[in-house]
């Protein structure tokens, strides 16, 4: 199993290059460059805008070669300051500095410098990631309860009133764009109820600083149930967004999952035996359906991901999707990258943490 | 027209068994008038029609009968595995062990089923759970039925595997059943049915799916636990050759119902009922060489339009008068055989359809506001 998981993240690599590849030179084609925010300005002139890009190791309307320079530039296998293969040091830049490398690019640790907060790439990430986090692995644990729940119950009671209830709500929330219920529940539960705040991660009245700095954390301790409390009646709102979408999706895989195991031999077998119902149901139809559900409850951890992006720009949500909106608007290619970057890998690890999980729960399928 | 004329003289020749009475001590399994239907959206299959039969205790039976005429819902219904809806136990009773359990509650079912009857299925490539090793799934019966530790259970599951001839059944406990050959899961599905010592062992269809060689072992393993555990076997299969070497008694089914019962070499040697004639015909080895196989004309009747009369006139080749119009009921034509066809019948109690003297001509309808 560790051998096969070694190769697994072997091959990734390759992977995770081509997606970064591809995500770069689209970024790149697409009309506009971060020099747009100065169009407005009659009192810059283009060559000191040329100069502003190239500061950044960017050209204007760059032509294929450019745009592979560029990206060797960002991977970290170009230099740009001596505009050749070899780096400062006089060695080949790809290699590590103390090999005489650069120190430039991915490849060196290096994420780059965000064109638009002008803050090293990785810093501003790694500030943002604990809202994006929290909201996530909130919203996936809430998720797959419910719909495990929702999809066993209506398996077992197929046909039931429980059971065309939960149709009818799976479709209709399968069917409501992620934004629209976002901010019908804004409109309803924030702005004419009151109930829960309709932005923010924090109530900005008691706020010690960002969510999760060290000195928020310090606050944190001095008074847990408040500070806790406030995040979580912030959570709320996203949070249901996010799952009601998927939880309807999700019930209805579970409920099919449970039905096919349900029908199976084994499960007369187990009531043949005289096992009780809820042990023939839990211990024997469940525990078979639950592979399938393994597999795409660890894939739609990439969905989440994306789920995020929306969500934290319609609740204001500081966390890295709210952040690629930012990015995007102001094409911050390197903040973007780096993103897309953890998106990519997030989609391949989980890829490897489905196939790892559903042999632990299947014994017919070895790896190695 | 014909109008109901009273059978209660020749239902009252099938064995002497009154609905609601229990049967005499000896025996085990007396399934009484038995109607399984299906209620699906094209209407009501009568899967189950109206079977009787017992068994002894200690006894074997071979329930024979061509694909679809309702052996696997006979023995569902005996285990009360039918799922309800779309099923239905319509009517009949079903004695076993001197209760009617029919009208046990299901948790009471549930003490019955594994431990007193326990079944063995069709398909051992799925009728294993793949996801727990075949020793838990044996023990598991044996912990839902006796009040045993873990580590008694798990002897007493070895002990089953051995006794069903898996060689170093400690280390075949461990397996999972994608690691055993078809044979090989036949048999532990055979431990995990005797592992309670049952009374009744019901197997449906066991060596279908296996190829010949290993067919032949796991009938001999059948045969030589039952032989010395003295259960009670129901065999249910469509092969005669596989009831002719394993089972004491056999009734044959068509279409929903027993057509004929007695013990094996009577029913093969001398069969009563056309539809028994021809499955005997039909077997291949009982044709020389060269000759075309003998085939029963037609088809199994439509269950959604089953005939009024005996459900296998239409194929049969003896069909006379009263076969039309009258089901014939299991009639005992010698000790302990019985058989449901009116050629068994002397003239005189034939059932004569009374016609109303019908008009030559239809009488012509009179159509009002044409
Ligand atoms: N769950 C069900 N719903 C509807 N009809 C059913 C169901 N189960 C069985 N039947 C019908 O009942 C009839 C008898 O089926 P059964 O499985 O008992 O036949 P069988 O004698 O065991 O045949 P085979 O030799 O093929 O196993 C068939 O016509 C079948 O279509
Ligand atoms: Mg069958």
């Amino acid at each position: 199993m560790t051998k096969y998981i070694i190769r697994r993240l072997l091959q990734a690599i390759p992977v995770i290059f081509l997606i970064s590849i591809v995500c770069f030179v689209l970024m790149l084609m697409a009309p506009g460059g971060p020099q747009a925010q100065f169009n407005q300005n009659r009192f810059i002139k283009p060559e000191q805008v040329d100069l502003w890009l190239q500061h950044w190791c960017l050209v204007r309307n760059p032509s294929p070669p450019d745009m592979i320079k560029e990206y060797a530039g960002w991977l970290g296998v170009w230099n740009c300051q001596t505009q050749s293969f070899i780096s400062e040091n006089g060695g080949l830049n790809f290699l590590p500095s103390f090999l005489g490398g650069g120190v430039n690019g991915m490849l060196h640790g290096d994420w780059g410098i965000s064109i638009y907060l002008n803050q090293p790439v990785l810093d501003i990430i790694l500030g943002r990631l604990p809202v994006t986090l929290l909201l996530m692995v909130t919203a996936w644990i809430i998720w797959l309860t419910l719909a495990l729940i929702l999809g066993v119950v209506a398996a077992i009671r197929r046909y039931s009133f429980f059971d065309q209830a939960a149709t009818l709500f799976s479709y209709t929330f399968y069917s409501l764009p992620t934004f629209w219920l976002g901010l019908m529940l804004i409109e309803i539960f924030a702005v004419t109820l009151h109930w829960f705040p309709s932005q923010l991660i924090q109530s900005p009245r008691i706020s010690p600083g960002p969510f999760a700095s060290a000195v928020w954390w310090q606050a944190f301790w001095t008074d847990p149930g408040l500070y806790g409390w406030d995040v979580a009646m912030h959570l709320v709102l996203p949070v249901t967004t996010l799952v009601a979408v998927s939880v309807a999706g999700d019930s209805r895989f579970v409920r099919s999952a449970m039905l096919e195991s349900l029908n199976q031999d084994y499960v007369r077998t187990a009531r043949a035996k005289g096992l009780s119902e809820r042990r023939v149901i839990f211990r024997h139809a469940f525990r078979n359906a639950l592979l399938p559900i393994i597999t795409n409850g660890a894939l739609e951890v990439a969905f989440l991901f994306s789920g995020a992006i929306v969500t934290e720009t319609i609740f204001s949500l500081q966390g890295m999707g709210y952040l690629y909106i930012q990015g995007l608007q102001a094409h911050d290619y390197f903040l973007l990258m780096g993103i897309v970057f953890i998106g990519a890998i997030l989609v391949v690890v989980f890829n490897l943490v489905a196939d790892v999980l559903y042999a632990v729960a299947d014994p017919r399928i070895r790896y190695d | 027209m014909s109008t109901v004329i009273d059978l209660s003289h020749v239902a009252e020749a099938a064995p002497g068994r009154s609905i609601g009475q229990k049967p005499p001590d000896d025996v085990l399994l007396d399934v009484r008038g038995l109607k399984t239907y299906f209620h699906v959206l094209d209407g009501t299959v009568p899967a189950v029609d109206g079977v009787d039969f017992q068994i002894k205790r200690g006894e074997t039976l071979g329930l024979v009968g061509e694909s679809g005429c309702g052996k696997s819902v006979t023995s569902l219904t005996i285990m009360r595995l039918i799922d309800i809806p779309p099923g239905e136990i319509a009517a009949g009773e079903i004695w076993f062990d001197g209760v009617d359990i029919l009208s046990l509650s299901p948790s009471e079912m549930r003490d019955i089923r594994g431990s007193e009857m326990s079944m063995i299925f069709q398909e051992p490539m799925t009728s294993l759970n793949p996801v727990f090793t075949v020793g838990y799934q044996i023990a598991e019966a044996v912990k839902a039925h006796r009040n045993v530790s873990k580590n008694s259970a798990r002897d007493r599951a070895i002990e089953m595997l051995a006794a069903v001839g898996i060689p170093s059944p400690e280390r075949r406990f461990k397996q999972y059943p994608h690691e055993l050959s078809g044979g090989m899961r036949q048999r532990v599905m055979i431990a995990m049915a005797l592992s309670c010592d049952p009374k009744l062992i019901i197997a449906d269809e066991p060596t279908t799916a296996l190829d010949v060689t290993i067919q032949a072992q796991i009938l001999e393993l059948m045969k030589s636990i039952q032989e010395r555990t003295g259960t009670a076997l129901l065999l249910i299969t469509h092969d005669l050759a596989v009831v002719a070497e394993t089972v004491e008694r056999i009734a044959v089914m068509y279409a929903g119902r027993i057509v004929e019962a007695g013990t094996a070499e009577e029913v093969l040697l001398d069969p009563k009922h056309p539809y028994t004639q021809g499955l005997i015909a039909s077997i291949p080895s009982t044709v020389p060489r060269g000759q075309r196989l003998n085939v029963i004309k037609g088809t199994v009747p439509n269950p959604f339009r089953m005939p009024t009369g005996c459900r296998f006139e239409p194929r049969c080749p003896h069909a006379f008068g009263p076969c039309k119009d009258f089901d014939p009921p299991l009639r005992l034509t010698g000790p302990n055989r019985e058989s449901a066809c009116w050629l068994q019948y002397p003239p005189g109690e034939l059932p004569v359809k009374e016609t109303d003297a019908p008009p030559a001509t239809p009488v012509p309808v009179e159509r009002v506001g044409h």
